[in-house]
């Protein structure tokens, strides 16, 4: 039969608007919905940001015998530096660290008063690219002639570290994955209810010589309307508070690492949109099917 | 007031649209039998028996009334007739075809064949008088420029030209009614069933409602109506098949309600 877009796209603006409040409930279901995805999407790229950043931010510290030579630690330095595992390598010098010792104790100077300036070691301190590494790094390390003790580095810590955030990874995934389960079984409910009210209108439609896919068009773009509408109002909301709260916490909470490159605002607003849209037809498509049956 | 609108003389017959046919002998006699039900029995549930062995044959051209108190069956037939249900047992054949052989997906096209009207109306509130009778064409496909030549032509027919613009809720009992009578028969189907449609109106009202379904007849299109409107069925002096407790107790050509003439 003939596909008559038009005929469709007019019988269900036209169904949209005559039903104002359960085409406003749908929308609003749908909004809540995907602004409930997009919360957790966020969240979850935010924490995964941040970890990612505390586990750069391992670091391992050398300490040099007290009679280490000047060229032999540059020599050490240079064949650290070049470790693949190794992302960053500082020197700090004796004096150096005696002066991070000094600042740290400046409310109490006097603990530090006559002292000779060679009472601390010098050492480099290796920041790991990626914190599993941490013991490849050692035995390195070892064998370019530190001591297992001149080492400092929390193994466990790390170990710790990585357990739980891929924990709270899971977990939030886990969390997001059930919200948005229980919401798509939120939207089905209200577009069923709303195509519940109509049962009247597509018992006659079938009963007029309809085929199913004729009763049924019209529905589906209700859906996707519907879907899109709320879906968009959501996504555009979700990128509006994820830059909002970026700024404030790049501002107000310095030491988290909060990126505002942690989620594409593209890929963000394509998933949402889309989920919106698919939920949406599929809804309708669920809930007219049960209706048809005449 | 009647304006002439060109209408194939000849409703369509024997069209076959799936795959039965019936063998040569019994197709020259269905050719002109339009409805044909054979030994037909429709129980609900268990043992609820709403047809019991009904035979009946209805030409081409005829007008029909079926008579009988209120759950003496009359529904239950024209359900049968549009597949809405399935007989319990025997044949039906509705414009040349066998119903058990339709498969679900030709039902649509089956009633498209069969204009009908009820005694509720059951017109699309969210539309228009004029929109409900351009939906049964939309629902064939036509094209629109065919649809809005066709929708005031009907509605002139019924003489509904100046509420085409009101929402049913906005016209009266006789007035929906004539919208269901135009919505039915703007296809041109070779059928036309009507259950009960003078039950929701007062006397007046159903004598145009009458007239109005007697002209279609007149144009050649077999009409079938069910009815307990004594006083219409006397009047109208048609053929009248009366049921009783599911069974066909009486057919007579130029019949009254009862059997006293």
């Amino acid at each position: 039969m003939r596909f008559d877009l038009g005929f469709f796209l007019r019988e269900a603006f036209k169904n949209i608007l005559l039903n104002p409040l359960m085409s406003i409930t749908a929308v609003t279901t749908t909004a809540v919905c995907v602004l409930i995805l997009g919360v957790g999407m966020l969240v979850n790229a935010h924490v995964e940001g941040i970890i990612n950043r505390i586990g750069q931010d391992v670091t391992i510290t050398a300490f040099f015998p007290e009679d280490v030579s000047q060229e032999r630690a540059d020599e050490v330095y240079s064949s650290v530096e070049g470790y693949p595992e190794v992302s960053q390598v500082t020197y700090v010098s004796r004096e150096e660290a005696l002066e991070r010792f000094r600042s740290t104790l400046s409310d109490q100077p006097e603990i530090l008063e006559g002292l000779p300036s060679d009472v601390l070691p010098a050492s480099i301190e290796i920041q790991l690219a990626d914190s599993r590494s941490s013991d490849a790094v050692a035995e390195k390390l070892q064998a370019e002639g530190f001591a297992e003790g001149d080492l400092l580095y929390n193994q466990k810590t790390i170990d710790n570290l990585n357990q739980a955030t891929s924990y709270v990874v899971w977990a939030l995934r886990g969390a997001t994955a059930l919200f948005f389960v229980a919401s798509v079984l939120l939207i089905f409910n209200t577009i069923r209810l709303s195509i519940f009210a109509r049962r009247k209108e597509i018992e006659v439609m079938k009963l007029v010589g309809a085929s199913d896919s004729f009763v049924r068009t019209p529905f589906l773009f209700e859906g996707l309307v519907q879907g899109l509408i709320g879906a968009a109002v959501a996504a555009l909301l979700v990128v509006w508070v994820n830059s909002v709260f970026v700024a404030w916490a790049q501002y107000e909470l310095p030491f988290i690492p909060i990126s505002s490159n942690a989620i594409s605002t593209v890929f963000l607003l394509l998933v949402l949109i889309a989920v919106g849209v698919v939920v949406g037809i599929a809804g309708s498509a669920f809930s007219v099917r049960r209706f048809l049956k005449i | 007031m009647l304006v002439k609108i060109p209408l194939s003389s000849k409703p369509a017959v024997a069209r076959v649209e799936c795959s039965w046919r019936p063998s040569k002998a019994r197709r020259t006699r269905l050719e002109s039998t339009l409805i044909y039900f054979d030994n037909v029995t429709k129980v609900y549930g268990r043992d609820i028996a709403a047809l019991k062995d009904v035979n009946l044959g209805i030409e081409a051209g005829e007008f029909v009334f079926l008579v009988g108190a209120s759950g003496s069956g009359k529904s239950t037939m024209v359900r049968l007739i549009l597949k809405e249900l399935e007989p319990s047992s025997g044949t039906i054949v509705v414009n040349g075809v066998k119903l058990s052989g339709i498969p679900d997906r030709y039902v649509p096209k089956h009633r498209r064949d069969i204009g009908c009207v009820f005694q509720d109306f059951k017109l699309l509130p969210n539309k228009t008088a004029a929109e409900n009778v351009a939906y049964a064409l939309e629902v064939t496909g036509q094209k629109r420029r065919t649809i809005r030549t066709k929708v005031p032509q009907i509605l002139d027919l019924v003489g509904l030209s100046e509420k085409r613009g009101k929402y049913p809720d906005q016209l009266s009992g006789g007035e929906q009614q004539r919208v269901s009578i135009a919505r039915a028969f703007v296809g041109q189907p070779p059928i036309l069933i009507a259950d009960e449609p003078t039950g929701n109106l007062d006397p007046d009202t159903s004598v145009g409602i009458m007239q109005l379904l007697h002209r279609i007849n007149r144009i050649g299109t077999t009409v079938l109506v069910a009815t307990h409107d004594k006083e219409m069925v006397d009047v109208m002096r048609k053929r009248v098949v009366a049921l009783e407790n599911g069974r066909i107790v009486r057919d007579m050509v130029r019949g009254g309600y009862t059997n006293e003439v």
